[in-house]
């Protein structure tokens, strides 16, 4: 019954090894969900099954055909379809030519007699037609069919990217992100209409997304990468509770507990120096974030936790004016800062480091810190920087791209602590950075709060964050989904950890009613909701489903007796020879 | 559907019904702009296939042009063969070098595609079209004559029959505008412009971005090259200066200023390019007002970057784009319906 058969996938990048050895198995009408942290390679594989990327090493087998070095027309051809995270619908086109291509250029079109209007053309055109139709209709789209997909709000285009892949004729579905940009209630539309699309149109599915919620809701089993290796896999429920995800998710459950109450507590009833009101921003027709509200208060550390696409990033921007704000309203150091440009908020004060750090790679790590008298109007001493960074002393002639992450990021922290800040907003100052490291740079963050500096952290190592921090704001669905005092939140490390491994969709029969022909379904024994939802083609189930009805049982208690019967066969036949 | 391509067809001859009169009551040098002005809008025309339809940059239409008449020029006056079958020759060959170039390409995307397409402009114009070593298909200095072409066995001569030259380009050119309006609908046309509009996806879903992109380059040097066939028979010879680089950007130029996604805006844009000039020659001299002036070929030049500058703010889909727009903005308001789009090229 494998489907896609993956075996000992390997990826460098460099000398990065992105994937390492892994190994998948998909079956025919599974929904598999592909999860892990950032950098956890997720993307790779899915990139490398998809044929974006070429492997180093492994091999790739779709229903007997290896994939592994084919090019894309040729996966499309074999019933790979896939959707894109970044929307990749053909813009200037109506929503019914997006779905005709991938029929036609399947098809046995010819180029001049299309440009003709030859009867086979005009026929073929027509057949097209109808089955382009027919499809919107199943996804609720036939509104759309003449408007032009660049036009559409983001979540529709979601729908129409589904479409026009299901518009291949697809035996797998690889859906990446299907659930970015969307809010909660989107979302878990978005999961009832992959289970009809199951139902309906007998494909399997490979899904990556951030969203836990989803992956929960929708996969029938679960694959965990971490660090380019394969942490787990098994059935959501399993996948929820086991510690070795919750670790590779939350970090390492920390013991240390220094720091934060000896320090003063600052005082509540003062104007927070930062404000943020009602926030909503995105890009293009995709809008990220919604009623963001937030304070930070003058020398306070406030961490921004939350899944992959939850907002943080964008909010970080949003603030700091490197994209506009739609909505709300930002205060910071009692100055109305919305739509100020962002050199302006700069030399108010708030310094951003966004992802990746901003640095000039050509540039040496002294002319680099000199840069600040730029912003600051003065020349200023590299000396503290030095003496809070005595590598950095050693390294100021090299330039700045031959240093190590870790080094970079010094870099880039030295550059803050120059301009003489009021606010720092750093995002994911960990990301790639061996543990060791980044002890060290949290420790830097703990400085930056003795300066009376005050810190906005996006951070995915949850646990260290929530040491370094006073408070926290937890995103979900990009808004804020919990706030609270770091010590609390860290005592609750269950209720944050629904937040990223998402909180819905516990119980067996949520999956089943969610199944679409819910009543026989709805009293399986659960253990067996696998084998006769998944393991089986979508026919056989039907007849297996419609028997148990007729004889009012319940039909795994079939599927179980059917399976003795076959094995006794077998037996049997054994015994026979 | 059906009744969409017959309205295209009646268009497309009434169109032609009109366009062929225009000249014949002008004098000789306006018929040889007229004629001109199709084998100029031939040039634009493959940048709507190739630009408009399949997003592809192109910086040397003029490079193929200058293939079909040199393909053309040397067949009839050194084979001494019917001038048809040398424009079919010279449009195969131009199809073949767009092949060629079109495998860059497939790589190359943007400035970079840009780039090397002005450096195959820039090798052919100084080193084929001009250089010793290609005289054999140059023609040397003095370029092709080809007083004494045939076409099915008739006579024809630049100088006397103008008028029908002029005649037959316009009736290929309306056929093959016909037929590119059609590619555009058609599946083959979706499937180009699936190419324009994300390549990622296009290749995802099935599409064969090899073939397409080389059918594509291919398909727009041989309409390049038509035009360019026919040169030698409207000019009476061949030579270097009109598909030199310079005529290469003001293909892309005026394509653009014009609006480089529609079939009818490479009409536009061939008369544009073939009539201003001489008109600015002829008529850009004498006094106004007491005051002698003189408007030389230069100032085409300058008014040519101040529109390009002007389309670009004001007009940003092309003059033809523009006219479309306000056209269906008309209809729309005069049905009060409005619900479907309607798309004509």
């Amino acid at each position: 019954m494998t489907m896609l058969r993956v075996r000992d996938m390997t990826v460098r990048f460099g000398g990065i090894t992105a994937l390492d050895g892994v190994s998948l198995d998909l079956n025919r009408g599974e929904i598999l969900g592909l999860i892990g942290p950032n950098g956890a390679g997720k993307t790779t594989l899915f990139n490398c099954i998809s044929g974006v990327i070429r492997p180093d090493r492994g091999s790739i087998f779709f229903d007997g055909h290896s994939l592994t070095y084919a090019p894309p027309h040729v996966r499309a051809k074999l019933g790979v379809a896939r959707t894109f995270q970044n929307l990749q619908l053909w813009p200037s086109m109506t929503v019914e030519e997006n779905l005709m291509v991938p029929m036609d250029a399947l098809g046995t079109r010819n180029t001049f007699s299309d440009a003709l209007y030859m009867p086979f053309s005009l026929y073929a055109e027509r057949a097209e037609m109808e089955r382009a139709r027919a499809i919107l209709h199943v996804l609720d789209l036939d509104r759309y069919r003449n408007a032009l997909a660049g036009d559409l709000p983001a979540g529709i285009q979601r729908r129409v990217e589904i479409a026009r892949a299901l518009a291949m004729k697809p035996k797998l579905l690889l859906l990446d992100e299907p659930a970015a940009g969307l809010d909660a209630k989107e979302t878990s539309r978005l999961s009832e209409l992959l289970h009809t699309v199951r139902e309906r149109f007998h494909v399997s599915m490979l899904l990556v997304d951030h969203d836990m919620s989803l992956v929960m809701r929708v996969c029938d089993y679960v694959y965990v990468l971490d660090f380019g290796k394969l942490l787990a896999r098994g059935q959501p429920a399993t996948i929820r509770n086991d510690p070795k995800v919750l670790a590779a998710y939350l970090g390492e459950e920390s013991q240390q507990r220094s720091g934060v109450q000896s320090i003063p507590r600052v005082r509540s009833d003062e104007r927070p120096l930062l404000d943020v009101q009602g926030l909503a921003a995105g890009y293009g027709g995709l809008e990220v974030i919604r009623d963001v509200s937030l304070a930070v208060r003058a020398g306070e550390v406030v961490a921004c936790i939350g899944a992959n696409g939850a907002g943080k990033t964008t909010t970080l921007r949003a603030i700091s004016g490197m994209i506009h704000a739609r909505r709300g309203r930002i205060t910071f150091a009692n100055r109305d800062v919305t739509g100020l440009a962002a050199e302006r908020i700069a030399q108010m004060g708030l310094v951003h480091i966004p992802e990746g750090r901003g640095l000039f790679p050509s540039i040496s790590v002294e002319d680099t810190l000199r840069l600040v008298s730029n912003t600051s109007g003065q020349e200023v001493d590299l000396g503290p920087a030095f003496d809070l960074f005595p590598r950095l002393r050693e390294r100021r002639h090299q330039v700045v791209g031959t240093l190590s992450g870790g080094e970079q990021q010094m870099v880039a922290l030295a550059r803050a602590i120059l301009s003489e800040p009021r606010l720092v907003m750093i995002d994911e100052m960990s990301q790639g950075l061996a543990p060791t490291v980044v002890r060290q740079l949290f420790d830097i963050i703990r400085v930056f709060r003795e300066k009376g500096i005050a810190v906005l952290l996006v951070e995915q190592f949850v646990e260290s964050a929530l040491d370094v921090a006073d408070r926290a704001y937890v995103f979900e669905h990009g808004t804020i989904g919990l706030s609270g005092e770091a010590s609390e939140l860290r005592s609750d490390r269950k209720l944050v950890a629904g937040s990223y491994l998402g909180t819905a969709a516990d119980e067996p029969s949520t999956i089943g009613a969610a199944n679409g022909n819910g009543h026989s379904n709805g009293h399986l024994d659960p253990a067996l909701m696998e084998i006769v939802a998944v393991r089986v083609p979508a026919r056989v189930k039907r007849a297996l489903e419609e028997r148990a009805e007729s004889e009012g049982r319940p039909a795994g208690a079939l599927a179980i007796e059917l399976l003795r019967q076959v094995d006794g066969h077998l037996d049997g036949k054994a015994n026979g020879q | 559907m059906t009744s969409r391509l017959a309205f295209r067809i009646l268009a497309t001859l009434v169109a032609f019904a009109v366009l062929a009169r225009i000249p014949a009551g002008f004098d000789v040098g306006f018929k040889f702009d007229s004629a001109l002005a199709v084998i100029w809008a031939f040039g634009l025309l493959s940048l709507v296939l190739l630009t408009g339809y399949v997003g592809q940059i192109s910086l040397c239409q003029a490079t193929f042009a200058g293939v079909g008449a040199y393909t053309a020029g040397m067949m009839v006056a050194s084979l001494h063969i019917d001038y048809m079958l040398a424009v079919g020759a010279g449009v195969a060959a131009a199809f073949m070098l767009g092949v060629l170039v079109g495998l860059p390409a497939l790589r190359l995307r943007g400035i970079t595609l840009a780039i090397v397409t002005l450096g195959i402009a820039l090798v052919f114009d100084r080193y084929v079209f001009q250089d010793h070593a290609f005289e054999w298909f140059t023609g040397g200095t003095g370029g092709w004559r080809v007083n004494g072409a045939t076409i099915f066995g008739l006579q024809v001569d630049s100088s006397k029959h103008l008028m029908g030259a002029y005649l037959v380009l316009l009736a290929l050119f309306c056929l093959v505008a016909l037929l590119l309006v059609n590619l555009h609908d058609s599946g083959a046309g979706r499937r180009l412009r699936a190419i324009r509009d994300s390549e990622l996806a296009a290749a995802t879903m099935g599409v064969n971005l090899t073939r397409y992109k080389l059918l594509a380059f291919g398909m727009s040097a041989a309409i390049a090259g038509l035009g360019g066939a026919f040169y030698p028979l409207v000019a009476g010879s061949v030579s270097p200066q009109p598909f030199w680089l310079f005529t290469s950007l003001q293909f892309t130029a005026i394509a653009v200023l014009m609006g480089v996604r529609y079939v009818p805006a490479a009409a536009l844009g061939g008369v544009f390019m073939a009539v201003i000039p001489d008109v600015l020659t002829r008529f850009g001299h004498g006094t106004f007002m007491g005051h002698a002036y003189e408007i030389s070929y230069d100032w085409f030049q300058l008014a040519l970057g101040a529109l390009l500058i002007a389309q670009l703010i004001l007009l940003p889909d092309g003059v033809w784009g523009d006219i479309r727009r306000r056209v269906h903005h008309a209809r729309a308001s005069m049905s009060a319906v409005g619900g479907r789009r309607v798309k004509v090229a």
